[in-house]
């Protein structure tokens, strides 16, 4: 029971002093301030079923990031889709048997929660809907928590470069859709567009490794 | 070589402070002489900034909070529990049905006052305690389906259609006199890979994997049970085969939300024409 009880306050002292970062990682992944509450709860109990695995001495937040995106993009979809059947099963039982309690009714249901559903779809959200999962990943994993390249990488198990490129055009997507909402809700002027901004961020080639490379053939010859 | 064709690559690594320090420097000192340059990295740092502002998430509400701990006291409670079972090897998950239910949006009959009272069924029991001696599997991989034909009941292996799921092979086994067939399947949870069995017996009554709670999905009725801690779940089809679907390692949200994008619900439904 002491080695229970000190394995808790442990995983209070490292992990959920990280709660409302990991909060903010959800919160910007899912778009949706109840299913960032789900995935947020979801990773840290899983973070302390886990807890023998975490190695001491490394970085907690990045080991708890990466329990919320890995969580994000395996589950995410999953969770989507059986909670459809479900709603559809609900509806179907609704139907047929009457009066029922529903088991989420307090948390899920009510007026207040539901405007707070609408008030912070704001541009911000608009913009990260409109983005491609993995640029949202790694804009939110950088811009949001901090990350280096490096760390982002591990996360989402790719090449240092593919984050880089990742991460230009997710901001690039993300500048334009917000300088778009300025405009049109009359918050800026409608500027030209700045210098080494009319290519489409598609076209341009972000590599650093390129750089170095080309960088020490230079400096050999 | 010229710094400007490289200019895009070489602002943003600067901006995120991922440049070596020599590269830092050599950049800077380019940025001196490159008007252009110096025009491009301050316009791309202002967006930056007004990003970054932009993105600031909310805090955690205080409710989040509290909801964290209490899953973390029933997750302590579950594994001081499971601690007093000799053959329980891990700690076990936490979600009781209850809550496994409510996160799903199941309906509960008001009728039903008491789930985890309910005793579940011997043979389900069985299935949990033969699922800890981890047996060697007959089959692997591909071949699964068919070897379950030709040596188990014309059935197919409940498919998930999703590459998070895959079906790692099966063995023949027997539950209370039955013959069985046991599969297992490899899941991607979180950073880990947790396995996942499911356990089909021939010839049984429809009533025999009864207990626990039971829920209906369109022409399927589930019913959701609480082994010691570990979640399982049951269905007999119309070919009285029963499926035990149950995992050390799932909550019972977890297994849940698997157990209801298989091709079960499909197959109940076709039944029916
Ligand atoms: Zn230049």
């Amino acid at each position: 029971m002491l080695a229970a009880r000190e394995k808790r306050a442990e995983f209070e002292r490292q992990a959920l002093v990280h709660t409302d970062a990991l909060y903010g990682a959800a919160y910007r992944l899912t778009r949706n301030p109840r299913d960032a509450e789900d995935l947020v709860q979801d990773a840290l109990l899983r973070a302390y079923r886990f807890w023998d695995s975490f190695e001491q001495d490394s970085n907690c937040k990045a080991w708890l990031l990466r329990i919320v995106t890995n969580t994000f993009i395996n589950e995410y979809q999953r969770k989507k889709r059986s909670r459809e059947v479900l709603d559809a099963a609900s509806a179907e039982q609704d139907a047929t048997d009457g009066v029922l309690v529903h088991a989420d009714a307090s948390d899920r249901q009510t007026p207040e929660r539901a405007l707070l559903d609408r008030s912070v779809s704001d541009d911000v959200q608009r913009s990260l809907d409109a983005l491609p999962d993995d640029f949202r990943t790694a804009v939110v994993l950088c811009d949001v928590q901090g990350l280096s390249y490096k760390e982002i990488a591990e996360i989402m198990h790719t090449p240092v470069g593919t984050v880089m490129s990742r991460l230009f055009r997710g901001r690039k997507l993300l500048a334009a859709a917000l300088r778009e909402f300025a405009t049109t809700q009359g918050y800026v002027r409608d500027e030209a567009p700045k210098p080494g901004e009319t290519a489409d961020p598609k076209d341009k080639t972000i590599d650093l490794d390129a750089y170095r490379a080309q960088k020490s053939r230079e400096g050999s010859s | 070589m010229s710094l400007c064709a490289s200019i895009d690559t070489l602002s943003m690594a600067y901006l995120d402070d991922e440049l070596a320090a020599e590269e830092r420097r050599e950049l800077e000192l380019h940025l001196v002489d490159c008007a252009s340059c110096k025009l491009h990295l301050d316009a791309e740092r202002a967006d930056l900034q007004l990003l970054r502002v932009a993105l600031v998430p909310p805090p955690a509400p205080d409710t989040v909070k509290a909801k964290i701990a209490r899953a973390l006291d029933s997750e302590d409670q579950r594994a001081a529990r499971a601690g007093r079972k000799r053959w329980a090897r891990y700690a076990l998950p936490a979600t009781a049905v209850a809550a496994a239910a409510a996160a799903l949006l199941l309906f509960v009959g008001i009728g039903m006052k008491q789930p985890h009272t309910q005793a579940i069924a011997t043979v389900t029991h069985e299935v949990v305690r033969q699922q800890t001696r981890p047996l060697p599997l007959e089959v692997q991989g591909a071949s699964t389906g068919s070897w379950l034909r030709e040596h188990f009941a014309p059935v197919e292996p409940p498919q998930f259609d999703e590459p998070g799921i895959q079906l790692i092979g099966a063995r023949a086994t027997a539950v209370q006199g039955h013959d069985a067939a046991l599969l297992r399947y490899l899941v991607n949870v979180g950073i880990n890979r947790v396995s996942l069995t499911a356990v089909l017996i021939v010839d049984v009554r429809q009533d025999m994997l009864n207990g626990g709670e039971a829920v209906r999905i369109g022409n399927l009725t589930l019913h959701l049970a609480d082994a010691d801690g570990q979640p399982v779940v049951t269905y007999v089809d119309d070919k009285r085969i029963g499926y035990v679907f149950t995992s050390e390692r799932m909550t019972m949200k977890e297994l849940l939300s698997i157990v209801v994008t298989s091709d079960l619900i499909g197959r109940a439904q076709q039944q029916l024409r």
